[in-house]
């Protein structure tokens, strides 16, 4: 990673784990606890908010020196509901499956705190450069969690992984069965907490 | 602070480029997209008929596509039972309200089943899917949900084929041919009924809107069935 300075590497790497967005700021909750039933749905999710955000940060860097101050959070919403919209589109068009299972989630993205919150604090004040990699560094950090979270509530829950069974039909002749709760939004929830929990643990975050 | 005049400049330039944009990717998108819909429709009625009868694979879109043309032809018929007209080529179903489509799978001219469309209120929201019905017009062949917001592991379950083949082979009229239906019931059907299936615990709602709008379909389509019903028996 050379090739990219040690500051750099910083805005890249931080929303990861120590400055992560839903592990130390609480935002993005609602959509980590609604689509992470299944892994691919996550998988497909992360891969959107990585095209909204950095793109948006993009976008409203380029902008920021021409935006008029009254009225940011118009564009920076209507930059992030077109990319939305455009998502949401390719999604219908080629992954018609997965766009179904993600349903209004998808559209959910411009209310993402997490989009708006990192035009407003990095990409007005920053070059697009280091706005894009701040834009996909913190969708990988909420990626991240919401893949760890889609991990065990579709192994525990439904026995499989990406759709494929993974606990043996052994297991459940001698008497296992899946978590059923783990398929519901408290499911969502125990797990989440429990990862934020071991993510504040290790990036000793302390709430003041 | 920017001038009046400036700030508004700005936001149009930013609302018709952007505009633009989305118009772009609506239009060039759009004849994807609808294939997909219409391709989850016939995934959807040929999937209810049994089509094709190893469940497993997973089918493409053209598989679908040349299995809907091959084996299904659909009528529409009117509340009295009235044949009006062959569905057209491409139409999946009539616009309007008094006209009910009837999906029929045929083998070398033999009709082997009909589906028809059924949808109505479940607990959260409404439900779609389709009936299947043996060519006696009174034996349900299959019966499929594509689309609901149910409570995922419990309503939601009502998709799953644990389920869905509880109806295989139930009856939805008596033995005179009066209209019975087909009940969801709370817990455990009894076995030697033919009008009720296993329900779901937990979502005994989900299975009251069901057995309702299942019943509510299965009646307006009634006089086409029962003169079906009439010339087997």
């Amino acid at each position: 990673m050379s090739l990219i300075s040690k500051k750099t590497q910083h805005i890249l790497k931080d929303p990861l784990i120590s400055n992560n967005p839903i592990g130390t700021q609480i935002l993005g909750i609602c959509s980590a606890l609604a689509i992470t039933v299944k892994m691919d749905t996550a998988i497909v999710m992360t891969l959107a908010v990585i095209f909204v955000l950095s793109l948006s940060n993009t976008i409203i860097s380029f902008l920021r020196k021409f935006i008029p101050t009254r009225v940011r959070i118009i564009v920076m919403l209507t930059v992030i509901a077109s990319l939305v919209i455009i998502t949401d589109q390719v999604l219908q068009a080629y992954m018609y499956d997965i766009s179904r299972q993600l349903s209004v989630f998808v559209g959910l993205i411009i209310t993402n705190c997490i989009v708006l919150g990192r035009a407003e604090a990095f990409a007005m004040q920053n070059s697009p450069g280091k706005a894009f990699l701040d834009g996909v560094g913190n969708a990988l950090g909420y990626g991240i969690i919401l893949i760890v979270v889609s991990f065990f509530r579709e192994l525990l829950g439904s026995g499989s992984i990406l759709g494929f069974q993974i606990i043996p039909d052994a297991a459940y002749a001698a008497g296992y069965s899946n978590i059923g709760l783990l398929v519901l939004s408290p499911g969502a929830f125990i797990i989440l907490g429990l990862i934020v929990w071991i993510q504040r643990t290790i990036s000793k975050v302390e709430e003041v | 602070m920017r001038s009046n005049t400036y700030t508004l400049l700005f936001m149009s330039t930013i609302t018709i480029v952007l505009g633009f944009l989305l118009s772009i990717t609506a239009t060039t998108l759009k004849d994807r997209q609808e294939r997909n819909v219409e391709n989850d429709i016939k995934k959807n009625i040929l999937k209810c008929l049994n089509i094709p009868e190893e469940r497993d694979q997973k089918l493409s879109a053209d598989v679908i596509q040349n299995l809907f043309t091959e084996n299904i032809t659909g009528i529409v018929v009117d509340y009295s039972g009235n044949t009006l007209r062959e569905l057209e080529r491409g139409e999946l179903a009539p616009k309007r309200k008094d006209q009910l489509p009837i999906y029929t799978y045929k083998v070398n001219a033999t009709i082997k089943g009909y589906a028809i469309p059924i949808s109505g209120k479940g607990l959260w929201s409404t439900i779609y899917g389709y009936l299947a019905l043996e060519p006696d017009g009174n034996s349900v062949k299959g019966i499929t949900f594509y689309k609901h917001g149910e409570t995922p592991g419990l309503g939601g379950e009502i998709e799953k084929e644990w389920f869905t083949s509880n109806f295989v082979g139930k009856r939805i009229a008596d033995m005179k041919g009066n209209l019975i239906g087909i009940e969801v019931v709370k817990g455990k059907a009894d076995p030697g009924d033919p009008h009720q299936v296993d329900g779901i615990s937990g979502s005994t709602l989900t299975c009251k809107g069901l057995t309702r709008f299942l019943k509510e379909d299965l009646e307006r389509y009634d006089p086409f069935f029962n003169s079906i019903r009439g010339v087997t028996e």
